[in-house]
């Protein structure tokens, strides 16, 4: 069975899996990992349009494609970071197709979870006893071991919201409410749930701050081949320096944990803007490390990613005010 | 859970069908039922999408899940979009949705309601001449090989393109940009650096106009293969085609207790269900075929699979050749005689060795060398170097899956449809297997995916699919989804090289020794000993093979068996010698190497200014990125198949070349079409090569590099008789004296009569003249006095000579190639642009197996956990830098046509070669394969 909800409000009232790109939910339904009745989102309006806020931010419909957030112009003078990070997940067919919202609250792609289930080898998300990962080969999985799963969380957008502040807006059949990218996710400790949104609840727009005009900031993706890849660590690194010190960072990780983490920025806070400065705040970003037996080596290169982008960050154009004559 | 929901249906439904009161059938996985609520049942409810495709419009019925690939192949009949990944990776399935590229397998087919759709098919509609100037780019820089992603590449060029015009003009695209808008496709051939000249020339305009006449137009197959009507197994509609699937253990080791085929059997939709392993029979690989069904459609087919009960009594795994050398190893092959039927992962015959647990050997080959003084000699050498090189799993991963049509047309008349290397081969085998003449079998393979040794053999797809048919009465296709295909879809062994070379003073080689062993799962046949033997001279070898026997998915032949793992070891160890006796590495080499090609390559290499420069086109610091220049060498052997045999006829038709012989890509048509139109001062536009069936003339099998070598040939000694076949017809006819054939044309006493002019002649009086060309013997002899296996093994050796420029990103532990040289030594190039496409394409495996391939297997239950495409991780085409290939066409004398086959030298050197670019950039030596990030950061740290 399948609804396309013309409104918000009739989407909320629908019962069962929504449906919004789909680049993620159809190879799930393929594989029988998910079944039952669909709202399909295609026909919902209003949600895919990019406007400021009354407080100076821009709302982001969660329908907005991925290739149109990276394309904004607006993202792109006054969040660069942010639009990096949406040009540098997965493919343009994907980004293309994949919307915000659906890249926010996407499944997994742990290699124990994502395929046909099998019986007697059902991991935790599946509804077996056993996060199969941890039991198994997880080379490619969390360096912070946030439990009981370990697959690292697959939303670049997540990490890089987290980075940015930013809040989401959900609508549920009795109202709307503002949370935060941390309350949208869950801390990952439910495995059963992708996020932590109830029933009928929709993820209607995701609102982005005032910018930080003049701040720099760069997105960084460790893979191994050049582009397609799931990042083995990746971050969002914003730096405000003023004469020479920083005044104001935030930076998010993401490859690394079952939830997107932020990482504290206080250390950087009126140091000068240096390369020993930002190496010293990723060996800080380290300390709570909690490495798998095969994913030592992400601790390190969590450091190294980390003082990488800061370096970028710092040699990147700086953010712009958005235009007056926005709509 | 919520068991009042519409439509559904609780209770244990162990893979079972309901009929629900409205809705259709219903099915509940086993998964399901005790977890959330969104793993629930699937509901069959239609609905209406109306569309238009290339112009057309369009009203289907599909379900909620149907996916626009679905629609689009198998209901619209436009199977020029392909399947491959299934999940967006690999862009065979890229349609244009209103203009946008779209990965069509990810696409509900609800989102197509209103829109417009172009297909492959019609991309070049409203165009002159039907043909998308991006088709003419791809064709005429042989920018595709299988031909299997092709459509995918070309849609979203186009896209590319019209993008890339209005923003830009006719400017050219640079390489990162062009990167970056393809990075959503993967072609396993490794067609990549044509594929940027070709988008880059078409965006500047350079094929807005058809070529001009006489100029190169692509391969004998482009205009199938970009216009996407080229048909391949998985494009096989039959008439009451039913879909087989296969059930899969799911546990790398066990005893089979029991399996329940009836509950299966009674299944709606079902036709047929097979057992494929008795009861008591041991599974040795997680992904061992047990049984399949053949039903009206797939998802028919799967619900049966899962009322299949299996009773399993499981054993421990073993897994990796650690564990199964440890004295506790269960034995994989317990008993003697099921020894005999281990499946052998090698190319040639199994030799006799003794057991010893899971481990088989010793296995020397040493009978041409004096092993006896090697160790006494490396004891005595001035500098010995000893080390313990490993290399990983690589899985084949063409991207047209294995895939088998089998229908019966009679009690025992058989017609295959088969991605297959070897039409002849395996037609045999089917024969013999099923007991049926071989004029009542008709194997066809028109057009390959790509198979890279992995489709040499007959093997489960079509077993399957043969017997299912024979139980169903029906055709049956199977076709494997992409986590059977990296399952059991082929994969050269992981091997273990020991590795110990003895020196003088002056580097000179004085004796080599070791002892690999090669993990191919419950398989043998590594052969690591033969391929060290090939490539260097001195007094001593002693070279020793073990196979280990574990229980993994099975290896099979990979392009160059053992070449790139033994050339690892080998082109590293020659590093070492020439660093730590300073002398400079391809001095060092000359010292070793007698083959007369590679020594050609030294001059060649010697004078690249890379070479030269490349003490600084190394890093000067120690800082982030640090950059290093390697060099390996290769080589592979001269082969040719015996019986091959082209036909060629002028007729009616025209000039038609028929074998059957099959192209996967390497070019094989074109090499006929080529040497043809050769003989006959004709443009190979004007012959016609037909491939692909098995009651043609005798084809060689596509493998070895063997190709080349034998159907050119014939089809040169097919022209030859042809040529004397229209002297005798003309003289006749015309009332000429005598008529002498030469290359020019027909002399006769009265001047010279052209061959195009002959052939028109003959065809003009309506004669049909048809003659066969057989691959003759070399003049020169060869090295063996019989044929092994029909193969015979010439005198003369290819050589490879590889070069590269690399960058390591200390910090995030990236290798990235950043040029690449090659030389290849492999006699006459019979068509130059595909030649080097093919070495370009040995070039990209390679870089993908040294860095990016990682086959992963649970360690509890050895399933595969790299089960698709974005997990199993295969060069894109931003990580292919500039290749340059160079090649040396002397000698080769003694070979009947002067060519040798390039395929497998091609891809020997460049794990080997890369390492070594590492090592110069860092200091680092890299001693195991893969060069992950993990790796690097560890070797640096």
């Amino acid at each position: 069975m399948i609804t396309f909800p013309q409104t918000v409000e009739a989407a909320t009232r629908a019962s069962g899996t929504f449906r919004a790109g789909a680049t993620d939910l159809q190879e799930r339904r393929h594989l029988k990992m998910n079944g039952g009745p669909l709202v399909d989102l295609r026909d919902l309006s209003g949600a895919d349009a990019i406007t400021v806020t009354p407080s100076g931010g821009l709302r982001v419909g969660a329908l907005v494609r991925v290739r149109d957030l990276a394309a904004d112009a607006r993202i792109r003078g006054s969040y660069p970071g942010l639009a990096a990070a949406a040009g540098g997940l997965g493919t343009p067919q994907i980004r293309a197709r994949g919307t915000v919202g659906g890249n926010l609250l996407q499944d997994v792609r742990c290699w124990y979870y994502r395929r046909r289930p099998v019986e007697g080898q059902r991991c935790l998300r599946a509804g077996g006893g056993l996060c199969l990962a941890r039991a198994g080969d997880h080379i490619r999985h969390a360096c912070f071991d946030l439990g009981p799963c370990v697959t690292p969380h697959p939303s670049t957008l997540a990490m890089a919201l987290l980075a940015m502040g930013a809040g989401v807006e959900v609508a549920a059949p009795d109202g709307w409410q503002i949370r935060t990218i941390p309350e949208l996710l869950g801390d990952g400790t439910d495995p059963t749930r992708a996020h932590a949104l109830g029933p009928g609840e929709l993820l209607t727009a995701v609102v982005l701050p005032t910018p930080v005009v003049g701040e720099r900031s760069a997105y960084l993706r460790a893979i191994s081949r050049a582009h397609a890849e799931w990042p083995l660590v990746e971050t969002l690194a914003r730096l405000l320096v003023v004469e020479g010190r920083v005044v104001h960072a935030a930076l998010a990780l993401g490859g690394v944990a079952v939830r997107p983490i932020a990482v504290s920025a206080e250390p950087l806070l009126g140091q000068p803007a240096s390369a020993a400065a930002f190496a010293a705040l990723g060996e800080a970003a380290i300390a709570d490390a909690s490495p798998l037996p095969m994913t030592g080596y992400k601790v390190p290169l969590v450091a190294a990613t980390i003082a990488a982008a800061l370096e970028q960050a710092a040699e990147a154009p700086a953010a712009l005010a958005l235009p007056e004559s926005a709509e | 859970m919520d068991l009042s929901r519409r439509g559904f249906l609780s209770g244990s439904l162990k893979g079972g069908v309901v009929a629900t009161a409205g809705a259709g059938l219903l099915r509940e996985h086993p998964a399901a039922a005790e977890t959330t609520e969104e793993r629930t049942g699937e509901y069959a409810e239609t609905l209406d999408v109306t569309f238009t495709v290339n112009g057309a419009p369009s009203s289907i019925s599909v379900d909620a899940d149907t996916d626009a690939l679905e629609v689009i192949r198998e209901r619209l009949g436009l199977t020029g979009s392909k399947r491959s990944c299934g999940h967006g990776s690999c862009g065979a399935c890229t349609v244009r949705v209103d203009g946008a590229p779209t990965a069509s397998c990810l696409l509900p087919a609800t989102a197509l309601q209103g829109r417009a759709v172009t297909t492959i098919e019609g991309i070049g509609e409203g165009i002159s001449g039907g043909i998308h100037p991006m088709q003419r780019a791809f064709m005429v820089n042989d920018a595709l090989q299988c031909g299997f992603c092709t459509p995918g590449f070309v849609v979203e060029a186009t896209a590319f393109m019209d993008a890339w015009r209005a923003e830009n003009g006719t400017e050219r695209p640079d390489r990162d940009t062009i990167a970056a808008a393809m990075a959503g496709h993967l072609c396993r051939c490794g067609a990549y650096e044509a594929i940027y000249a070709a988008i880059a020339q078409a965006c500047m305009g350079a094929f807005d106009e058809a070529p001009a006449p006489g100029t190169f137009t692509g391969r004998a197959d482009a205009l199938e293969k970009v216009t996407g009507r080229a048909r391949y197994t998985v494009d096989v509609r039959l008439e009451g085609q039913l879909e087989g699937r296969v059930l899969r253990a799911t546990h790398a080791h066990g005893v089979l207790q029991s399996l329940d085929l009836s509950a299966a059997s009674a299944m709606p939709g079902v036709r047929a269900v097979v057992a494929l392993v008795e009861p008591g029979r041991k599974i040795r690989f997680a992904g061992q075929e047990l049984a399949a069904v053949a039903a009206t459609t797939r998802a028919e087919a799967d619900a049966a699979l899962d009322a299949i009960t299996v009773q399993i009594d499981p054993l421990p795994p073993v897994l990796g050749m650690d564990a199964a050398r440890a004295d506790d190893a269960p034995a994989v092959f317990a008993e003697r005689s099921t020894k005999r039927t281990v499946h052998n992962a090698s190319e040639g015959p199994n030799m006799p060795a003794p057991w010893k647990g899971n481990v088989r050997g010793p296995l020397n080959t040493s009978m041409m060398g004096k092993p006896a003084g090697a160790e006494r000699t490396i004891a005595a050498s001035h500098t010995v170097i000893s080390q313990t090189w490993t290399t990983h799993v690589q899985c084949h991963t063409a991207l047209e899956p294995h895939a088998a049509v089998a229908h019966w047309t009679g009690e025992k008349t058989l017609e295959v449809h088969l991605s297959t290397q070897g039409c002849n081969w395996v037609a045999d085998d089917i024969a013999q297997r099923w007991g049926l003449r071989l004029t009542d079998l008709t194997l066809h393979a028109p057009y390959v995916g790509g198979g890279f040794g992995a489709k040499a053999t007959l093997q489960q797809e079509a077993v399957i699919a043969i017997d299912l048919a024979r139980e169903a009465g029906a055709p049956v296709r199977v076709a494997l989804d992409r986590d059977e295909e990296l399952t059991v879809g082929g994969l050269r062994p992981a091997t273990e090289i020991e590795l110990t070379v003895g020196l003088d003073r002056d580097g000179r080689l004085r004796a080599m020794q070791a002892v690999s062993h090669s993990d191919g799962g419950a398989a043998i046949g590594g052969a690591i000993g033969a391929l060290l033997r090939l490539m260097y001279v001195c007094d001593h070898k002693d070279f020793i093979d073990y196979d280990v026997i574990t229980t993994a998915p099975l290896g099979r032949p990979f392009r160059a068996p053992g070449g790139p793992s033994a050339q690892f070891a080998l082109e590293q160890t020659a590093d070492i010698a020439a660093e730590r006796l300073h002398i400079d590495p391809i001095a060092l080499r000359r010292k070793w190497d007698p083959n007369p090609q590679r020594r050609r390559l030294y001059d060649w290499a010697e004078a690249l200014p890379i070479w030269q420069d490349r003490a600084t086109h190394a890093a000067a610091d120690r800082g982030r990125f640090r950059r290093g220049v390697g060099l390996a060498a290769g080589g592979w052997f001269t082969l040719h198949e015996a019986g091959t045999q082209v036909q060629l006829e002028v007729g009616p038709d025209g000039l038609i070349a028929t074998s059957a012989c099959q192209d996967m890509g390497n070019g094989s048509r074109t090499v006929v079409s080529w040497t043809v139109a050769e003989a006959f001062g004709l443009s190979p536009d004007a012959v016609e090569v037909r491939f692909g069936n098995s009651q043609w003339v005798h084809g060689c099998l596509s493998g070895g590099s063997r190709t080349t070598g034998s159907i050119g040939p014939a089809a040169a000694d097919a022209a030859g008789k042809l040529q004397e076949a229209l002297a005798l017809s003309l003289a006749e006819a015309r009332g000429l004296g005598e008529a002498i054939p030469t290359p020019e044309g027909l002399h006769h006493s009265g001047g010279l009569i052209s061959w195009a002019e002959a052939l028109s002649e003959a065809r003009a009086q309506g004669e049909r003249i048809t003659v066969v060309g057989r691959r003759g013997r070399d003049p020169g002899g060869y090295l063996l006095p019989v044929a092994l296996a029909g193969i015979k093994v010439g005198k003369d050796f290819p050589g490879t000579l590889m070069l590269s420029h690399v960058e390591v990103d200390a910090r995030l532990g990236r290798i990235r190639v950043l040029e690449a040289w090659m030389g290849v030594g492999a006699g006459r190039i019979v068509v130059p642009p595909l030649a080097r496409s093919q070495v370009q394409g040995g070039i990209i495996q390679g870089i993908s197996f040294a860095l990016y391939e990682d086959r992963r297997l649970d360690p509890h239950t050895g399933r595969t956990l790299t089960a698709g495409l974005e997990d199993y991780r295969i060069a894109g085409i931003g990580d292919v830098p500039p290749i340059n290939v160079h090649f040396d066409e002397a000698g080769f004398e003694g070979v009947l046509g002067r060519a040798a086959g390039l395929a497998e030298a091609a891809t020997v050197p460049a794990a080997g070669c890369i390492a070594n670019a590492v090592h110069h950039a860092t200091g680092w030596r890299p001693t195991a394969l893969p060069l992950r990030p993990d790796v690097v950061l560890g070797g640096l740290s």
